[in-house]
């Protein structure tokens, strides 16, 4: 229980840090300490692939992703946070998503899920059983996933082509 | 032992701090970061029923979802970085008229 009030402000106080930040950057880093702490967590619901997963894949590859578009696009600027669009929608937004969570919360915890009280399967949580399960029972959704990573980054290519007709007036108007 | 009911609320608040940063923030890429955080309280969840039914697939599922955030971050990444140079400032309601 100690263990889970811990890991439970982290994950909470990260999460509230990326909402409330002035900066990206420091949502990112607050990102980071959330990401983390659910890394702990799943080593302690003894899920250990996907703790390492969650630490290679989260923490290491998407947050350095962020961080790089971050620090490309804000370099540099302070810029404020720009006027709302619609008036009160920010109080309305927080009021009903406070009331939708803190309902679903409330259920969550006052209504358990019949639990199994005896120890738990061979293999369980690691990367035997995962791929065991991955490669028997759920190997279409493992393609589902290799197909739409795939799509992704045929899509990233198509969205950040080089433009031709620019480069070559660039070009051109160096020369003259 | 955790207890594992306490897990799923926090799974809860997750999404729902989350969804206030999705709905509040009209920086993109932090409405992007808060998207991720609802992934991530979604992953949490699928774990701790699989911790307590003793089922692997929850965690298959949790799996995928992290799969599914690395090509989504790829994509949306790549649509801000557009959207910016083209229009140099990042505010989302830039984008409301869907032209580019």
């Amino acid at each position: 229980m100690i263990a889970f009030v811990i890991l439970a402000i982290l994950a909470l106080g990260g999460g509230v840090g990326v909402v409330v930040a002035r900066q990206p950057v420091h949502s990112a880093l607050f990102l980071i300490l959330n990401i983390l702490a659910l890394a702990i967590f799943y080593i302690l619901l003894s899920a250990e692939f996907l703790a390492a997963a969650q630490v290679i894949v989260y923490a290491g590859a998407i947050m350095v992703l962020f961080l790089f578009v971050v620090t490309l696009l804000t370099a540099g600027k302070d810029d404020a946070e720009p006027q709302e669009g619609l008036a009160g929608q920010r109080l309305t937004a927080g009021i009903l998503a406070v009331l939708a969570g803190g309902g679903l919360a409330v259920l969550g915890v006052l209504y358990p899920s019949q639990s199994i009280p005896f120890g738990l399967p061979p293999n369980f949580g690691n990367l035997h059983g995962m791929g065991l399960n991955l490669w028997n029972q759920d190997f279409v959704y493992l393609a589902a996933v290799a197909l739409m990573l795939l799509t992704a980054a045929i899509g990233v290519l198509v969205l950040n082509r080089p433009q031709r007709r620019q480069h070559r007036a660039g070009v051109k108007g160096e020369d003259s | 032992m955790i207890p594992l009911n306490w897990v799923v609320g926090l799974g809860a608040a997750l999404f729902a701090i989350g969804a206030v940063g999705v709905m509040v923030r009209k920086n993109p890429l932090i409405m992007f970061m808060a998207a991720e955080m609802m992934w991530n309280a979604a992953a949490l969840v699928f774990v701790t029923f699989a911790r307590s039914f003793h089922d692997m697939t929850g965690q298959v599922m949790a799996f995928i979802i992290i799969g599914t955030a690395a090509a989504e971050v790829g994509i949306g990444l790549a649509i801000i970085v557009s959207v910016y140079h083209h229009r140099h400032r990042l505010d989302i309601d830039e984008v409301s008229e869907l032209k580019g």
